[in-house]
């Protein structure tokens, strides 16, 4: 059977992209899961992942152009049998969530060394390479200042990836070869303007009701000491795991926040895939998902989150992290404010944005105590749930940060 | 090992764990955080990098250490002596 393969919608803050290249060509199979396209987005490089198995029949977009979310980029043939699997909509044809492999392959390329093979937790390497030469983030924004194309310098290249000495050395070499650049463009105003855009669509459509929570993070912080003090560097945990695991848990027992609100209604996930907000360096943010955070134990979701970090830091990040979200965690960090009040990620019903933990008078057994302490937001859909329903998830997650052993 | 290999070193792991850095951009004696938005997984990807690449131990309260290159360059070269 012969069906569209369209350009998916990778987040609220996404209109379109710009394909950059063909990872399969007409004739080529791949399976469920498999990169088969990469665009460009204000939030990066973005590998298009199959949703079932097939092979390509022909390809309808050249590398270069951009095209709005749902355009059609191919056509494939797949089973018959896989019909209900097909695209019907803008937000169809992404890989359904799926468990990502826990350990990614090593690179090779690049003027680093690859680091030695362990079976360390974080591996703080970037993508491979798949054949050409690849710009890092830092070499792209520079590429883009200069009014150089990357799609251009990527295919002048070895599979190495391009650092910004090597950018402005062929900045150099072309403009002394033509002549004048083109005008420079702005990928950071590009990613504002996108999560402007989607922030006032979430204000405008989501009547959000906020709740806060000041939770004692003793217990949870006594426990990571502990439990990092005994491992190696490459098997410690960070706070956001133990926070991001409690909320999905939360999420899994508590009724109305895990899930999506479309067309009039409140579509609850029966998995729990944990959107987890990572600032960029430079400005803006992307939430990529950490895929069935609920039923992983610490390590495996701290591997994953490792591996999230790594890709985003890189630019090179996969469609189905993106599309597969069924609520949203965002946490300031050790120097951030201490409340963070979050707006919601359309179409998601509940957001949970976690303060600075810091050290400050508290109640304990009718004494005042110092005590670490983490407050967290909640913003939620009025439309799915109210402040009751809200109250009950927020002391959902404080009862599991006092048991971190049993997360 | 010189300071200034080790600092060479660091620079490129710290391009490696972050390629979205501009190595030369790099202020010796300003944190990471104030100066790249560093996270704490940011943190915890550098230690891991510093200890895999000088095969040295770094503790779970040693990340400080390790929050600007000048105090990273300091507490490789520590590192190293005491391995010798």
């Amino acid at each position: 059977m012969r069906i569209e393969f369209r350009l998916p919608s990778l987040g609220a803050d996404m209109e379109s992209a710009t394909l950059t290249e063909w990872l399969k060509q007409p004739g080529d199979r791949f399976a469920h899961g498999e990169p088969i396209v990469t665009v460009e987005t204000t939030k990066g490089l973005i590998d298009v992942e199959a949703y079932q198995d097939g092979q390509i029949a022909d390809l309808v977009v050249a590398p270069g152009t951009k095209v709005p979310v749902g355009a059609v980029l191919a056509h494939l043939t797949v089973a018959d049998s896989d019909q209900t699997a097909a695209p019907v909509s803008s937000g169809a044809g992404v890989a359904p969530p799926q468990a990502t492999e826990a350990g990614e392959p090593i690179a090779s390329a690049g003027p680093v060394e690859a680091p030695p093979a362990s079976t360390s937790t974080v591996t703080a390497t970037p993508p491979p390479a798949t054949g050409r030469a690849r710009l890092s983030p830092a070499a792209r924004r520079r590429a883009e200042e200069l009014g150089l194309s990357p799609a251009s310098l990527e295919q002048a290249g070895p599979a190495t990836i391009l650092h910004v000495a090597d950018v402005e050395r062929l900045a150099a070499a072309r403009s002394a070869a033509a002549g004048g650049s083109a005008a420079p463009a702005d990928p950071r105003a590009a990613m504002r303007a996108a999560i402007g855009a989607a922030m006032a669509r979430a204000k405008r459509e989501i009547p959000h009701y906020y709740l806060g929570l000041d939770v004692d993070y003793g217990a949870a912080r006594d426990w990571l000491a502990r439990t990092n003090a005994r491992v190696p560097v490459q098997e410690r945990l960070i706070d956001a795991v133990l926070i991001t695991k409690a909320i999905a848990l939360a999420a899994a027992r508590i009724d109305g926040f895990n899930g999506a609100f479309r067309d009039g209604r409140f579509e609850p996930a029966h998995a729990v895939h944990a959107g987890v907000a990572i600032a960029l360096r430079g400005g803006g943010l992307v939430a990529p998902a950490l895929l069935d955070a609920d039923r992983k134990d610490l390590p495996a979701l701290m591997r994953d989150f490792s591996a999230l970090v790594t890709r985003v830091r890189a630019g090179r990040m996969r469609s189905g992290e993106f599309s597969a979200a069924t609520i949203t965690v965002t946490s300031l960090g050790a120097e951030g404010a201490d409340v963070l009040y979050p707006i919601i990620n359309p179409p998601q019903v509940a957001i949970v944005g976690a303060g600075a933990i810091r050290e400050q008078p508290a109640v304990r057994d009718g004494q005042i105590a110092i005590r670490p302490i983490l407050t967290l937001a909640l913003a939620a859909d009025h439309r799915v749930t109210d402040g009751r329903a809200g109250s009950r998830f927020l002391r959902a997650i404080a009862d599991l940060l006092q048991h971190p052993d049993k997360l | 090992m010189e300071p200034t290999e080790i600092q060479a070193k660091l620079l490129e792991l710290l391009t490696r764990i972050a390629p979205d850095i501009d190595p030369r951009s790099v202020v010796a004696d300003r944190d990471f955080r104030d100066q790249f938005d560093f996270d704490s997984m940011d943190a915890l990807h550098f230690a891991v990098a510093v200890s895999e690449a000088f095969g040295i131990p770094v503790a779970d309260t040693d990340y400080g250490k390790l929050a600007s290159l000048r105090s990273a360059v300091d507490f490789v070269q520590g590192g190293l002596t005491r391995k010798a």
